[in-house]
């Protein structure tokens, strides 16, 4: 530690934590006044002169999930590596060579990238309002933008109960198989210790999760917008659900879709789907869903909705894998498709799924969805 | 108990001396957790010793580890405390009979001697002078990460017969997550967050030597190596350090002591001790003489 930095007042650290906490912020960080709080206080047990001791107490205590960590990364180097020229910085009190030492210790893992490549390659698109009809039976894609925002409002009201399971945890019952102990033992105490009555309990039933993977591609663009309308409804009807998009590849939309206004939530979805009316590639998707999300427990035991017309332009093999493995994954998988019942002849990745869904219906217009919405608890 | 180490190196060295090899940041995160009596979460891939890491605290401070594995529907009965039922009726039919059932033993019913003390209670109890670790929290549900919130944030526990049981100072409180769901953000704001990744090749070995003494020096490098290289793969399931452990202990354990032992034949009837997913085998099989060769040079992975 320099004695120039010892003699320095708190109150300067404290300046350039807050300056460091505003630039998180800046760079979309939830850090709050709390978190800059609980990182001054964790810069009085370590050595806030270590820029090590800097960068990991700040890790710890601003970062609070796996993909904040190349922003966290990427902010702090810009704030406390590059500090302008060569005139001394009260508030980067460090010397050329532990600047360099630092830089060469910061290396972020490359397992740590993965989420600031994503980043990149988000383009900006803004969102194209498309058409739709106040009249339920008129197909999304035929319909003008004032009958796209009255269905939406009509979506708003549509009601969804997935189907549900038997959890572990149990709830008092009249009739049971298992006998509640703590409360007969409560009744016991009225009658002298005779445990008069049997009280019971029995296991409760939980909603499935429920994963909609939607297609957004050229050739489902006129019916995505209407089934990203229908994954809002959805997310905010159960908690336990996971949207995806995927044209050309597959993006996470889940963050997008909760927490906002339909709109906005739409207008941020469409920003963060690169592929909007790109082109298809069910297969590699699907696959990429079941090694990177299914495998963390995203859609166990769960029904996965996949909504796509099926024109694939991929591998029919690794589609198959891929829905052979999602099968065993999930519980059951629907597949919403616009053509369905309309007379066209199946496509062959319809065919390729076919032995693996366990039931179609119709996307086509706003009945076709409050129709799957209806029948979507007997689907369990 | 143990002096708490006085910084993030001696932490680091005291760990190191357990067998535990910590890196710069869990180092970092674990003593501030320890300073500002935060609970720390670890989130990471399987098999990193996120679990470990709680053990290994424990010992170094010499405190009691209170484990806590969370799973589906655990609730505040398995969590936390649960009355003796079966004795409590015994003993109420024992009253009754003799004739004995007066208030003081009646409210003796509900006292300490019936209380069958679950891991929260104990580690409230225990305070500072335990380490708790919460397993695999992602496992249970939305409620009990709630009522665990409630109890991270103050440290009490009220027993509606007993009273209130708070801890002078809190225990220190290690939580782990596989990430099977977003645990929710008030949690998250609570602790102290640190991603445990994969160590890389020197780490690795170094993790090696330490967990297994004696390993032949060449071998282990050999066996890090190929794990390095099965974790480049685009496996369904990367095979962890746990599995690198078990690797090579699986070799010792048909007879493969030395660097010549660790050829093809050996690493394919071996490999299940560290790929265990049957599409994943058929991609390593294809591979076990690249394998047994030492591996491809090490090309970072790139987007």
């Amino acid at each position: 530690m320099s004695p120039a930095v010892a003699e320095q007042p708190a109150a300067g650290l404290t300046e350039t934590l807050v300056g460091f906490g505003r630039e998180l912020r800046s760079a979309g960080l939830p850090v709050g006044t709390g978190e800059v709080m609980t990182l001054c206080a964790a810069m009085d047990p370590l050595d806030p002169t270590d820029l090590l001791d800097l960068y990991w107490g700040g890790r710890a205590t601003l970062v609070s999930r796996h993909d904040q960590i190349p922003v966290y990364h990427d902010v702090f180097l810009r704030y406390f590596l590059d500090a302008p020229g060569d005139a001394p910085d009260p508030a980067r009190p460090f010397t050329p060579p532990q600047l360099r030492e630092a830089r060469s210790a910061l290396q972020l893992p490359e397992t740590e990238r993965l989420g600031r490549e994503r980043e990149e390659e988000r383009a900006p698109l803004g969102l194209v309002a498309s058409d739709v009809g106040t009249l339920k039976h008129k197909a999304f894609a035929a319909c003008s933008t004032e009958e796209l925002a009255a269905l939406r409002r009509i979506m708003r009201t549509v009601r969804l109960t997935p189907p549900r399971r038997r959890s572990r945890r149990t709830v008092p019952t009249r009739s049971g198989r298992r006998p509640d102990l703590r409360r007969t033992v409560r009744e016991a105490l009225r009658t002298h210790g005779d445990p008069a009555v049997l009280l019971w309990r029995e296991r409760r039933l939980r909603p499935r999760p429920l994963v909609l993977i939607l297609d957004v591609s050229g050739s489902m663009a006129d019916y995505s917008r209407a089934l990203l309308q229908f994954a809002h409804v959805t997310t905010r009807a159960t908690q336990r659900v996971e949207v995806f998009c995927f044209g050309t590849r597959l993006t996470r939309i889940t963050h997008e879709l909760r927490h906002r206004r339909p709109d906005d939530a739409l207008d941020r979805a469409a920003r963060t789907v690169v592929d909007w009316e790109g082109g298809t590639r069910i297969g590699a998707s699907l696959d990429t869903f079941v090694r990177e999300h299914g495998r963390h427990g995203i859609g166990r035991g769960g029904l996965v909705v996949i909504c796509s017309d099926g024109l694939d332009r991929g591998d029919p093999a690794l589609l198959e894998s891929a829905l052979a493995r999602l099968a065993r994954l999930s519980h059951r998988i629907v597949w919403l498709n616009p053509h369905a019942g309309t007379g066209l002849a199946p496509s062959w990745a319809m065919a390729v799924a076919a032995p693996y869904i366990d039931a179609e219906r119709s996307a086509r217009d706003l009945a076709g969805l409050e129709e799957f919405a209806r029948t979507l608890a007997a689907l369990g | 108990m143990n002096p708490r180490p006085d910084s993030v190196a001696g932490l680091t060295e005291a760990l190191r001396g357990d067998g535990y090899l910590a890196d710069r940041g869990l180092a970092t995160a674990a003593y501030v957790a320890l300073s500002l009596d935060r609970p720390l979460l670890l989130e990471g891939e399987v098999g990193v010793g996120k679990t470990e890491i709680a053990k290994a605290l424990a010992r170094v401070l010499g405190r009691r580890l209170i484990r806590l594995q969370c799973y589906e529907g655990i609730d505040t009965h398995q969590a936390l405390y649960e009355w003796d039922y079966a004795r409590q009726l015994l003993q109420i039919r024992a009253l009754s009979e003799r004739d004995l059932a007066d208030d003081s033993a009646v409210d003796a019913l509900f006292g300490p001697a019936f209380l069958l003390e679950r891991p929260l209670l104990d580690a409230v109890r225990a305070g500072d002078s335990a380490v708790l670790l919460v397993d695999e929290v992602d496992r249970a549900d939305d409620e009990f990460e709630a009522f665990l919130l409630e109890l991270l944030s103050d440290f009490a526990i009220t027993i509606p017969e007993i009273g209130t049981v708070a801890a002078e100072r809190p225990p220190l409180v290690v939580l782990t997550s596989n990430r099977t769901r977003e645990l929710h953000d008030a949690l998250k704001r609570r602790c102290l967050y640190s991603w445990v990744g994969y160590p890389d090749t020197e780490r690795e070995l170094a993790i090696v030597r330490a967990r297994i003494p004696g390993v032949d020096e060449r071998l282990a490098r050999k066996v890090v190596a190929a794990v390095q290289r099965l974790r480049d793969l685009d496996l369904v399931k990367a095979p962890g350090v746990a599995e690198t452990l078990d690797w090579v202990a699986t070799l010792a354990a048909v007879g493969a002591t030395g660097p010549e032992g660790f050829d093809a034949a050996t690493i394919e009837d071996t490999i299940g001790a560290v790929v265990k997913d049957h599409d994943d085998l058929a991609v390593v099989r294809e591979r076990v003489h690249e394998l047994a060769a030492g591996g491809a040079p090490y090309v970072p992975r790139s987007g």
